[in-house]
């Protein structure tokens, strides 16, 4: 990188990790999501939705061991949203004094990528936000037919899809408080139930089923998936307001 | 300045094993050091290609694609998604300028015919068979099917091999008939493929007929070897490509095109 272009950085990725590092060093945020984050004696501790279990599954402080275990919900279903409302309870991991804030903020990016970074800007005003209309005008291939949805169709997707996940879409304008985890851009699985909803209305929508917590969560062309019926019913059920 | 490497790869929202090679590869590269930061990003997951360079820290981040072949998405998606001009991009990053360098997929270098070697052998060959490349291909765009016969041919030029031979799942010459296409009684069928996902798991032993990890057939046997790209070896073939991106001019005409 020349000398011209280096310029002193006002806020960086590492700016947001280390703000809330030492917010958790001092052991002021106290939640991400669905986590919990505790400043304990020794260490931190990290821990998903609570349970009836009397007392939460010990998994070691480690990115890869995390990942693996929140990626499927309670019921051993792949969890493809990292924000989806399914986050499996019931664990906690401690982390070590010596091994320092910084691989709770790992633990926690490592659950729901980018949040951290997202949230600091976001509260800095300094989140770059893309909007539904832009992402969807941008596919091609099997996903270009996703632009033509209609305005309904949208607002439908966005509210099945984001109501069933921790993230605030601020690309629709919602304002999230300041423990909520701001979504900048509507995700990939948003787009995906965009183009199953355009090819409805392009080749009539297809008859309601009986929702089956058995289908893949984003399997939205199967009858049963419960965001494909909770769209039917929201887009098509639903007399509309005039 | 501080340097970045980030993993891009397609990813699933059905199939939670999808990406977990990009996870691996990076933890190899974490565990080797060599960069200042290891990140990883997903078309199909997150975080997403749009996002990721929004959590990189480091001042000069070359993004490497985890794909085998040259075509849609590394010439279309990712650079779109990732709003890179090519493979240098000067692009605003919160607070500053950054460097974005964008290298070939890992399935057009080189030195993956070393990564095609090992996992023949690993098979159970020792040489003295025929190795099939097994691509996808697609009858959609021919582009994709010519990485695959450059790495057979890679392979072809090392000698270790009786026969070396090219099939696809999805074109002519389809592996369907692989026993019509050599006169060898042993065969070892390479498949180069990014993930065991459900083409390696499950379509291709299922067309092979496979018992297990062989078929055999009238005193012939073939061998199944593991995907390509799961590989450890493949850490190797990214820091290739890292080193290539840093200096272009260091790239040789037989190295990554």
């Amino acid at each position: 990188m020349s000398d011209s272009l280096s310029v002193e950085r006002e806020h960086t990725p590492a700016d947001a990790r280390r703000n809330s590092i030492e917010l958790l060093a001092r052991g002021e945020r106290s939640t991400f999501g669905q986590l919990s984050v505790a400043r304990e004696p020794d260490g931190w501790r990290v821990a998903g939705p609570a349970t009836d279990a009397h007392s939460a599954t010990d998994l070691p402080a480690d990115a890869d061991t995390v990942r693996a275990h929140v990626r499927f919900d309670e019921s051993g279903r792949y969890r493809p949203l990292t924000g989806a409302l399914t986050l499996p309870g019931g664990w906690a991991c401690c982390v070590d004094e010596s091994s320092g804030p910084a691989l709770a903020v790992e633990i926690i990016e490592t659950v729901y990528p980018l949040a951290v970074h997202h949230r600091d800007a976001w509260q800095r005003g300094d989140l770059p936000v893309i909007p539904l209309d832009d992402v969807l005008s941008r596919q091609s291939g099997r996903y270009g037919i996703a632009g033509q949805l209609s305005e309904q169709g949208r607002s439908a997707a966005g509210e099945v899809l984001c109501g069933r996940c921790v993230r605030v879409p601020v690309w629709r304008g919602d304002r999230p408080d300041r423990e909520a985890i701001p979504c900048p851009e509507p995700c990939g699985v948003l787009v995906s139930l965009c183009r199953e909803a355009a090819v409805w209305e392009s080749e009539g929508a297809p008859e309601p089923a009986a929702p089956d917590s058995a289908v893949a969560w984003a399997a939205f062309e199967e009858p049963g998936n419960e965001v494909r019926e909770a769209y039917l019913a929201a887009r098509y059920t639903i007399p509309e307001v005039s | 300045m501080t340097r970045g490497v980030l993993l891009v790869g397609h990813g699933s929202h059905l199939n939670a094993d999808s990406s977990r090679p990009v996870y691996d590869h990076a933890r190899r590269l974490r565990e080797r050091g060599a960069y200042d930061e290891v990140r990883v990003a997903f078309w199909k997951e997150e975080p997403s290609l749009s996002r990721a360079l929004d959590g990189c820290e480091a001042d000069d981040v070359t993004v490497v694609p985890i794909f085998m072949s040259t075509g849609y998405f590394t010439e279309q998606v990712i650079p779109r998604e990732m709003q890179l001009d090519g493979p240098i991009t000067v692009r605003t990053a919160p607070g500053g300028p950054r460097t974005v360098r964008y290298t070939p997929p890992i399935g057009v270098h080189h030195s993956l015919a070393q990564v095609i070697l090992q996992r023949a052998w690993e098979a159970g060959a020792t040489g003295s068979e025929a190795l099939f490349v097994l691509g996808h291909g697609t009858p959609r765009n021919r582009n994709s099917e010519r990485n695959i016969y450059e790495q057979a041919e890679r392979v072809r030029e090392t000698g270790r091999f009786a026969e070396v031979a090219t099939v696809f799942l999805d074109q002519e010459p389809n592996m369907s008939r692989i026993f019509e296409l050599t006169e060898h009684d042993e065969i070892v069928v390479v498949p180069l493929f990014t993930a065991d996902g459900w083409h390696v798991e499950q379509t291709i032993p299922e067309d092979l007929a496979l018992d297990g990890r062989q078929r055999t057939e009238q005193q012939r046997r073939l061998r199944y070897a593991s995907a390509v790209g799961t590989h450890p070896g493949v850490a190797d073939v990214i820091e290739e490509l890292v080193r290539e991106a840093w200096a272009p001019s260091l790239a040789l005409p037989g190295g990554a095109r």
